[in-house]
């Protein structure tokens, strides 16, 4: 998803490190720690942080939410059939039961899931769950529409996309049983990261009859740990923990041990020196550390602070396949050529790491060990060779606009693009929006965006998460995520024929998806810039050990203790 | 004794002996020269004023730096990439983002800033954007503000009053909160043929913004001067409306005009910086001290040149244009009580 953060290797790193222990006779939760931090043998109940955010969530509401900020504190009020254990490093990577009593029996050669609702569940506002909730969620989803509900739910889902396009009027391929908690979802073709599409928030259960709109400032009732509140548009949100969860007792998701209020604030460098001061508490992994503050950091908050490998998010530039220039495969190829990976890393504080591969280093399929097609990233672009391959392409003098976000160095990045795309041969000009807003804007097929920023990080650790912005199946008229509109039939035979394998039997379709990113990198679709390392960084007040990063939603807030 | 004047009317008594006294005077000075004279003897506002086109004539050689001096444009990021003293291997911003400071050299002669461009140039080529747009501001608002201050004035009633609610609507908004929520709304959509890039964009923002604050005044001075004897004479000569607006009452409102345009022109600039700020004005990655002040808050614990040098040449500015109007309002009208509320 979008502007997310998963550190593969910290899990490992801090449990050589120590391990901390629960006290006697008291619940406690199992923390792991980094080598600096100090531990507590307990868990520290009570409280509230204050967590600052560079970006608002694009909406609080699950049905609509699509970018990290809403991920974040949506995970943890809208629990769905499956999720996601809450550890660091690849152990939060795996896929546990949520609201269902097991994870779904895979039946039919891939094709049904079935799966029975715990009983007891109840939405914060205190409604009985039923099962046909689920089916409803999944309408919802597609009604408003979710951004990913075209790869994950019309694509996958039998009857989804006749409900979709108003054939129908509810999704056949879904049966439930309100008085036995039975469902069954019934799948167009095998799907082998199912179990993980029923973890996200979206299709975390709604009460039937929540309105078919989206409803960012007063998100509907969930089922969760935490509940959403007090919402201020791109100001402030409050996440409450929910007073009903502990009596539902399910496993694997423990309560919250403090409130956040989190704050948007658009100003990076007042958001690092708060926590560096401690008149707040958590600074947002998505947001990127000025670089002119991380000596201060690292001299005066060592013990709270660390940049995290990622290995699970790519920095990228979108090209539109459609549109003059980059309908030439020659424009694109003079991009990647010419970029310099140096410049950009420069221009993000030193926190990106260099690649050319659009799957990141910790996804499956990554080719590690290959040399990239058009030049090392490291060394710095070959101009004289972009600007030739312009002139061959035919295109010099094309005009350009460039599609960037505010905030920094997001728009410094797309700044030196432009500057770029100048110095090739193109007449670029750069277009500003809100961050709130950027990515439902370029996702607007009638924008037609040429250019411009983007990023993911992985869903879930499977090379398909990825390849769907690169899917023909994925192009949405709106919230499309697809933002060069690749629709490459090569692509699209093997995106479906692995994105069947089973998450567990990966390594076995390892050695496609890396070929499948070789021939995506040659036909350079995408210009990747860099893998981007996130800022671990709290207070002085947060046990900064005990606070898991989460490889999937990145800060896991259940797990923020007060010391 | 009697006296023959020069269009040969015979006066006599008193008043040929007056007019007899007089012939040995030198003749009496015009209103122009009178003013000229108070202003030539305000040294201050004077110096400001040299200032004021010192600015205007460096920023305008802006082309003439970039390319003679520093060899490197306002937009030119190629120093992020490769070093730019292959001596010292020295980049223009380091690997962990902090650009260099003044280096007294040609190039980056007052340092880079994080994007790795020359802060001389841009500052130089800022300048000219942020006058090219409060000048085309402030022109547009005289322009409209005459034209709506006259008519409303001249013609009282209902296009007054019309006028007079639009002016109010106006003004009831905070000059910047109106000034951004037209410019964030125009920098995606542009204004019909003009794209949200356009320099005119935020001229054309700032323009209207300003309208009321010189419209209101006019109107004033135009309700006065329609009940003066010349316009009265004017009208029982059977002369147009129109003529009577822009022969009779516009030539009395030129030292209100006069007096107006540099206070105008120091709150555009001004405002300009601040929407540019807010992320509503000059587009990037077009410079203007707004932008650069904006782009330099992220590096100010580390390189705190990028915010210093465009706020100062941006206090400067406005400075000697203030200054400078004031001498002018002292020298055509040392009663005039023309301020800009805000």
């Amino acid at each position: 998803m979008r502007r997310y953060n998963k550190p593969a290797r910290i899990a490992a790193i801090a449990l050589a490190a120590s391990i901390v222990v629960a006290a006697c006779g008291s619940s406690s939760s199992k923390t792991t720690s980094t080598p600096s931090s100090t531990s507590p043998s307990t868990a520290k109940n009570g409280g509230t942080v204050t967590l600052l955010m560079g970006t608002a969530p694009d909406s609080l509401d699950p049905g609509m939410g699509y970018t990290t900020q809403a991920a974040e504190p949506d995970w943890l009020a809208y629990t769905g059939l499956t999720t996601y254990a809450h550890a660091n490093g690849s152990a939060g990577g795996q896929v546990i039961p949520g609201l269902a009593t097991a994870l779904p029996a895979i039946t039919d050669g891939g094709k049904t899931y079935s799966v029975t609702l715990r009983k007891g569940l109840l939405f914060s506002n205190g409604k009985p769950v039923k099962a046909s909730d689920f089916t409803y969620t999944v309408e919802r989803a597609i009604k408003i529409p979710w951004g990913g509900s075209g790869q994950f739910i019309t694509a996958q889902i039998a009857g989804a996309t006749a409900y979709s396009t108003g054939k129908a009027k509810t999704i056949s391929g879904i049966t439930t049983n309100d008085a036995t908690g039975q469902i069954t979802i019934h799948l167009n073709s095998a799907y082998g990261a199912f179990d993980n599409v029923l973890a996200f928030p979206s299709l975390g259960l709604v009460p039937t009859g929540t309105p078919f709109t989206n409803e960012p400032n007063n998100p509907p009732p969930g089922v969760g740990p935490y509940m959403i509140t007090n919402v201020v548009p791109n100001a402030s949100f409050s996440l409450v923990r929910n007073p009903k969860w502990t009596s539902m007792n399910i496993p694997g998701i423990p309560a919250g041990h403090v409130d956040i209020n989190a704050k948007i604030s658009s100003n990076i460098d007042a958001n690092t020196l708060s926590v560096l001061n401690n008149s707040a508490d958590i600074f947002d992994w998505a947001d990127t550390i000025p670089g002119s503050l991380l000596p201060q950091l690292k001299s005066q908050a060592s013990d709270r602070f660390s940049q995290v490998d990622l290995g699970g998010s790519t920095y990228y530039i979108f090209m539109n396949q459609k549109a003059k220039p980059f309908s030439s495969q020659l424009a694109r190829e003079a991009v990647v050529t010419g970029l310099s990976q140096p410049a950009m890393n420069r221009l993000g504080s030193g926190t990106l790491a260099y690649g050319c591969y659009f799957l990141p280093p910790a996804i499956i399929g990554h080719p590690s060990g290959t040399a990239c097609p058009y030049g090392d990233p490291a060394s710095g672009g070959d101009i004289a060779k972009a600007k030739q391959l312009v002139t061959q392409s035919g295109m010099a003098g094309t005009p350009v606009t460039v599609w960037s976000e505010t905030r920094q160095p997001r728009q410094a990045w797309m700044t030196y693009y432009t500057s770029f795309l100048n110095q090739i041969g193109f007449k670029a000009t750069q277009k500003v929006i809100a961050d709130a807003t950027f990515f439902t804007t370029i996702g607007n097929l009638k924008l037609n965006p040429q250019t411009g920023f983007a990023d993911w990080n992985q869903d879930f650790p499977n090379p398909v998460d990825f390849y769907l912005l690169l899917s023909g199946a994925a192009i949405l008229p709106t919230n499309n995520q697809n933002f060069g509109q690749v629709d490459d039939p090569f692509i699209n035979a093997q995106v479906n024929k692995l994105g069947a394998v089973p998450t567990s039997q990966l390594s076995s379709v390892a050695g496609q998806w890396q070929a499948l990113d070789e021939y995506t990198a040659k036909k350079a679709y995408v210009a990747v810039f860099g893998y981007q390392t996130f800022p671990k960084f709290t207070s002085t007040r947060i046990n900064y050990g005990a606070a898991i990063f989460h490889p999937v939603y990145g800060w896991d807030w259940s797990s923020f203790q007060l010391k | 004794m009697a006296t023959t004047s020069a269009t040969g009317t015979e006066f006599s008594g008193e008043t040929a002996a007056l007019l007899a006294e007089g012939e040995g005077l030198p003749p009496g000075i015009g209103p122009w020269a009178l003013a000229w004279r108070r202003l030539r003897r305000n040294k201050t506002a004077l110096a400001f004023g040299g200032l004021f086109i010192l600015i205007v004539v460096v920023c305008l050689l802006a082309p003439v730096y970039s390319h003679a001096i520093a060899h490197i444009g306002p937009a030119d990021e190629t120093y992020l990439s490769k070093p730019f003293n292959v001596k010292t291997q020295e980049f223009a911003v380091s690997p962990t983002g902090i650009p260099i400071g003044p280096t007294w050299h040609s190039r980056f002669f007052l340092g880079a800033d994080a994007n790795g461009r020359d802060v001389a140039v841009r500052l130089l080529y800022g300048g000219r954007n942020s006058l090219e747009i409060g000048f085309v501001a402030t022109m547009i608002t005289m322009v409209l503000a005459l034209i709506l201050g006259v008519w409303s004035g001249y013609f009282r009633g209902i296009s007054d009053g019309v006028i007079n609610r639009f002016l109010d609507i106006i003004w009831a908004y905070p000059a910047v909160l109106l000034g951004v929520t037209l410019g964030t709304v125009l920098a995606v959509g542009g204004i019909g043929p003009l794209h949200g890039t356009a320099l005119l964009v935020p001229a054309i923002v700032i323009g209207i913004v300003y309208i009321p604050y010189v419209a209101k005044p006019v109107r004033g001075q135009v309700l006065t001067l329609r009940e003066r004897e010349f316009v009265d004479a004017a009208r029982q000569q059977g002369l147009s409306h129109a003529r009577i607006m822009f022969s009779e009452i516009l030539p009395n409102l030129a030292s209100t005009i006069i007096v107006f345009f540099p206070l105008i022109l120091a709150n555009a600039i001004l405002l300009e910086a601040a929407l540019t700020y807010l992320g509503a004005g000059v587009q990037p990655p077009n410079a203007s001290w707004g932008t650069m002040i904006s782009d330099g808050i992220s590096t100010i614990p580390a390189a705190f040149h990028n915010v210093l040098v465009p706020g100062i040449m941006l206090v400067l500015c406005v400075l000697s244009i203030n200054v400078f109007g004031d001498g002018l309002r002292d020298a055509l009208d040392p009663r005039a009580k023309v301020r800009i509320a805000h």
